[in-house]
């Protein structure tokens, strides 16, 4: 089997006596589109928090490429090539569009500017280049945040609920641009509620319950799986 | 053509006030250095609170430590009053970078108290330690008439403190402190490494304020705690680049000219009622015009971030 891009092994984090994740072991492969479900409150985006360093596990390892980056502090883990979009838009709103890319990217200033211009065609929003972030529609500033998290090129890519508050069509264009990353070499990890959405897309599913890893397989046979339907129903 | 009007307008007045103290009575030339001092404070406390949204309530704090450093050369070792400028800078860095590093690691109200607190801990080992600063009872500097060259070096640190806010916003280092006040979580997220880009700017704003307390101290003569520390002089540079517009190259410049005369018109004329004008104006500032005056032009006419 070949070395897997992201590897969490026996994952834990508590806030006070809450277990917010219980002991979470993942393995990424390369190229593929994985996606993470589980009711409110099951540690989906407390996971992700921890692979970004943005919380600090309390036990277990994260190894992104080979490399233990458990404990790294979040630029550090970007800079290694960890991207990631969030489940509540977080653009920087008195930059302008064109601005929120050229920031994060330390490519001297002319490339900058090409790949920036580049993605933002990639999302029609190059008209939009100059306008404050702020100011666009919702389904703009996260296409804007999406392409963002591009500029670096991270070969893992992490997105928060992609598809909450995002109309069909550019739902549409959201998901074939996943796909495209996904065939350029790019592993996706994903949480997301619509069950649609991870059903066409992800080719893996993780349910999480409790902080704790459920199930893990492919759509169609998590939908029949027993423990993923008693938390999500009720028994 | 509005491009050569840009660069010829700060040019014109740079020259203007060079030649002034030749014409200028006395009263006049101390008004203006002062300022230009106002210049150097709000301009430098616009580069870690305007840019990086982090508040320093304490800024005064690096004032004070560059009068006590340059009047003890001064009066205790006999240095010339340029160099010991240039070292009050100098030491109001280094305690910069002494503070900042565990500071800046607090957020919000966190960092601003701890400023606040900063300021109060340095004004009483001045007081402490008697023998280097006088204790309570202040520093004189021999006596000097030095006000006029003062003058000339005070506006060149306005101008240097300028210049360089003017590069740093014009630059992706300035988009990158700007991230910080933005969103801290989404710029780390995005790979700026959050901590050291805030220190810059820590390190960048005390250096100003260093400098203008050395120079301040030698043109007065004489410093004591109270007079190098207030907390009144924080309040002072916030509300003039509040007023002028936060994270703008020329709002602290406007906001210290307009309050400044305003302060000494209203001063002249009503001494009681001066503080509660002051006040009114700081909550009319804060409720009505948050971004400034700048910073609403900016907004409403698509203005470049280099105003």
């Amino acid at each position: 089997m070949a070395t897997p891009v992201l590897d969490i092994d026996r994952l834990r984090k508590r806030f006070g006596g809450v277990t917010a994740v219980d002991g979470v072991s993942l393995r990424l492969e390369a190229g593929r589109i994985y996606g993470l479900i589980g009711p409110n409150g099951s540690g989906k985006t407390t996971l992700f928090n921890c692979i970004t360093g943005v919380e600090r596990r309390d036990e277990g390892r994260v190894v992104f490429g080979g490399e233990r980056v458990d404990g790294l502090r979040p630029w550090e883990i970007a800079q290694k090539g960890i991207g990631r979009t969030f489940q509540v838009i977080r653009v920087f709103p008195e930059l302008s569009a064109l601005e929120n890319l050229l920031v994060v990217t330390r490519d001297r200033l002319a490339a900058a500017r090409e790949r920036a211009d580049r993605l933002l065609r990639f999302v029609k929003l190059d008209g939009l280049r100059d306008e404050y972030a702020g100011n666009l529609s919702y389904g703009q500033q996260k296409l804007l945040e999406f392409v963002r998290m591009l500029m670096r090129d991270p070969t893992l890519i992490l997105l928060d609920e992609p598809a909450a508050g995002v109309n069909r069509t550019l739902l549409n264009d959201l998901l074939e641009a996943v796909r495209q990353l996904r065939d350029r070499g790019k592993t996706i990890l994903l949480v997301e509620h619509d069950m649609k959405v991870v059903m066409g897309l992800c080719e893996t599913v993780f349910v999480l319950d409790h902080g704790e890893k459920i199930a893990e397989g492919a759509p169609g046979v998590i939908q029949t799986d027993e423990r993923v339907i008693e938390a999500y129903f009720g028994r | 053509m509005s491009r050569h009007v840009a660069l010829a307008a700060p040019v014109a007045v740079a020259l203007a006030l060079a030649a002034y103290p030749v014409v200028a009575s006395g009263y006049e030339v101390r008004a203006t250095l002062q300022i230009f001092m106002w210049i150097v404070l709000a301009g430098s406390w616009n580069l870690i609170s305007g840019l990086t949204g982090y508040v320093s309530f304490g800024h005064v704090a690096f004032f004070g430590a560059g009068a006590y450093a340059g009047a003890i050369l001064i009066s205790k070792a006999g240095w010339p009053w340029l160099a010991a400028a240039l070292v009050g800078g100098g030491a109001a860095v280094l305690l910069a970078l002494v503070i900042g590093y565990p500071c800046l690691r607090l957020k919000g109200p966190y960092f601003a108290i701890a400023m606040l607190g900063l300021n109060e801990v340095l004004r009483a080992l001045v007081s402490y330690f008697e023998g280097l600063t006088g204790g309570g009872n202040g520093l004189s500097l021999p006596t000097l008439d030095a006000t006029v060259p003062i003058y000339y070096v005070m506006g060149l640190t306005a101008v240097a403190v300028t210049v360089l806010t003017y590069l740093i916003i014009t630059s992706r280092f300035g988009l990158r402190l700007m991230t910080i006040r933005e969103d801290e979580v989404a710029a780390e997220a995005m790979g700026i490494d959050t901590a050291r880009h805030k220190l810059y700017a820590f390190l960048l704003s005390a250096a100003g304020p260093g400098i203008a307390g050395a120079l301040t101290a030698r043109d007065q003569g004489y410093i004591e705690p109270i007079s190098v520390f207030p907390l009144a002089t924080t309040i002072t540079m916030i509300v003039m680049v509040l007023f002028g517009g936060k994270g703008t190259v020329w709002g602290p410049v406007l906001g210290a000219v307009v309050l400044f005369v305003a302060q000494e018109v209203v001063w002249a004329r009503y001494p009681y009622v001066h503080p509660l004008l002051f006040g009114a104006l700081i909550v009319a500032v804060v409720l009505l015009m948050p971004r400034g005056v700048l910073g609403i032009l900016q907004v409403r006419y698509r203005l470049p971030r280099t105003i």
